[in-house]
């Protein structure tokens, strides 16, 4: 059968049965969706399936006929970075870079689906499925607003980051300012 | 049923590196007949950003633009000897070879550069890839032309190696105690946890960390920042989530598959607040300590001591899972007296005493 895949139509020969992530690595050899758990728990998995974030560890060849298929190869490339990539190179939003490419499909789709700026708990819910064991999620959930706003650069988002505190106020003597 | 809230904090104190002695990283640089630099280190960048931070080192020991420094740790085969990322020594032991080894170089780059500009080397400074007479700017040599000058008219590769080894131990003949050199580069950390338990799930959410980190120095704050915000969610994890025992090198601790073990997730994240302070140490790279593997340790114990502010009861295993902390409250409210079994429960028995919840009758 032809998968389209990146706007290029590939012929592949996995049987039906075969997820969707076996073929893009290992037939097709696109490389930026992750093995992760491999049973739908990680998210590194993701790719756009007709736009909207899937997890291609659960998703049989045979299901996705001619939908249009999306990863990070084809979200971008060098020197003409879809915005949310730009923010999480500018803003240090990946690590080890593992959970990267499903972060950014998820976080990409939501952008494009908002269409304006998205707050904090609308990143919360739209990559809650996306586990990242090294940034602490901070840097991400950063990028992700900033990118929704045409932000550039690591600058401060013009928005409180998180609620306000319900705690009373810690005072950090001698703190930088 | 009622959600608690409480407050606790800890403090850490973090030696860098296998404090004892050995542990050894070296870096080798050579620099090409047009002034750029090739390092080549072993230190593994796991995403932490070693790679960068070394990068920095080197070109500021140097006196050349960060652009002008490839740093090469693709192999084990072509680059010296590193003993691992771990211990927090990426910075300090494996950025002290690579500064070792700039030390090097920037001398050899001063010698030719002497001999060019027929000026003595102390008389020397390097800045911004230039080599410059102190105090007569106009006499003056790139770095490219005393790369090209080593190359073509001496004959010579500017190289220079490095490696940072900490001293032995020395154990007496007599009675056999071990004299150790005092760690250089201890690092100190402070954090505030606050939490809310609900007593009837036992389930506790962190809302708040306040993190202060004393680095030495912060050879890069966004880098820092990485570690101490990722650190933070593995402390978090570790307080409440992750079962980790039986310990490495076993594997049993992390259960059949994927969603036996549980890592924090964003909807964990609580608020964060942190604070990188600069108290250099005297011979790490630019007075740089470490951040590593020190950054989840203090917020297990925060964590507990606030689960203890919140609802008076002392969990004392990690993962503080909902079981554990219910477990606790129930040990705290059946107090045995005398052998008699007696219970006090805050809000049931105020209730039964008063109409109106203990208001003014007893302060707990
Ligand atoms: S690999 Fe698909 S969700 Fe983990
Ligand atoms: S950057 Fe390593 S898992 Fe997210």
């Amino acid at each position: 059968m032809q998968l389209n895949v990146n706007g290029v139509s590939r012929a592949v020969s996995s049987p039906p049965l075969t997820s969707l992530l076996e073929v893009l690595r290992e037939e097709l050899a696109v490389l930026s969706p992750k093995h992760g758990c491999e049973q739908g728990g990680c998210g590194a998995c993701t790719v756009l399936v007709d736009g909207e974030p899937r997890r291609s560890c659960l998703l049989p060849l045979a299901a996705v006929g001619d939908a249009r298929i999306t990863t990070v190869e084809g979200l971008g490339a060098p020197g003409d970075l879809a915005p949310v990539q730009s923010a999480f190179h500018d803003r240090y939003a990946a690590q080890c870079g593992y959970c990267t490419s499903g972060m950014l499909l998820a976080a990409h789709a939501l952008i494009e689906r908002k269409g304006g700026p998205v707050d904090r708990d609308e990143v919360l819910d739209a990559l809650s499925g996306h586990v990242c064991r090294c940034t602490g999620y901070v840097k991400i959930v950063e990028a992700v607003m900033a990118a929704s706003r045409g932000q550039v650069g690591a600058e401060p988002i013009e928005q409180p980051l998180a609620p306000e505190p319900s705690q009373p106020e810690i005072e950090i003597a001698g703190s930088p300012a | 049923m009622a959600r608690h809230s409480g407050r606790g904090f800890a403090t850490i104190e973090y030696p860098t590196g296998m404090n004892q002695n050995g542990d050894p990283s070296q870096a080798w640089i050579k620099l090409k007949p047009d002034g750029r630099v090739d390092v080549f280190a072993g230190t593994v960048d796991i995403g932490q950003g070693s790679k960068t931070v070394h990068t920095q080192i080197v070109a500021d020991t140097l006196g050349v633009p960060y652009d002008w420094v490839t740093m090469d740790n693709s192999n084990s085969d072509s680059s010296g000897v590193c003993t691992g990322t771990f211990a927090s020594r990426g910075t300090f032991i494996g950025g002290n070879a690579v500064r070792f080894a700039a030390e090097r170089v920037r001398e050899r780059i001063l010698d030719i550069a002497s001999k060019e500009l027929e000026i003595d080397a102390g008389d020397l400074e390097i800045a911004d890839g230039e080599v410059v007479a102190k105090g007569a700017p106009d006499r003056r040599i790139s770095v490219a032309d005393v790369a090209g000058a080593a190359t073509y008219n001496y004959g010579e590769l500017i190289s220079g190696q490095g490696t940072a080894l900490k001293p032995f131990a020395e154990i007496s003949d007599e009675d056999g105690s071990v004299q150790v050199e005092p760690h250089s580069a201890v690092s100190y950390a402070a954090c505030v946890a606050d939490v809310e338990v609900d007593d009837e799930t036992g389930e506790v959410t962190v809302t708040r960390l306040v993190q202060v980190y004393d680095v030495g120095r912060a050879i890069n704050p966004t880098l820092v920042e990485g570690q101490i915000e990722g650190g933070a969610m593995m402390g978090l994890g570790l307080a409440l989530l992750e079962q980790a025992y039986p310990h490495y090198p076993s594997a049993e601790h992390r259960g059949a598959e994927f969603g036996t073990y549980l890592a924090p997730a964003l909807e964990d994240l609580p608020e964060l607040d942190n604070v990188i302070l600069e108290n250099p140490s005297t011979d790490g790279p630019f007075g740089a300590k470490a951040i590593g593997e020190m950054a989840n340790n203090a917020q297990p114990a925060a964590i507990a001591a606030a689960i203890h502010d919140a609802v008076g009861a002392w969990v004392t295993e990690y993962p503080a899972t909902p079981e554990r902390v219910l477990r606790a409250i129930q040990a705290k409210a059946e107090p045995r007296r005398e052998g008699k079994r007696v219970i006090f429960d805050e809000e049931i028995s105020l209730s039964a005493v008063s109409s109106n919840g203990g208001a003014g009758f007893l302060e707990v």
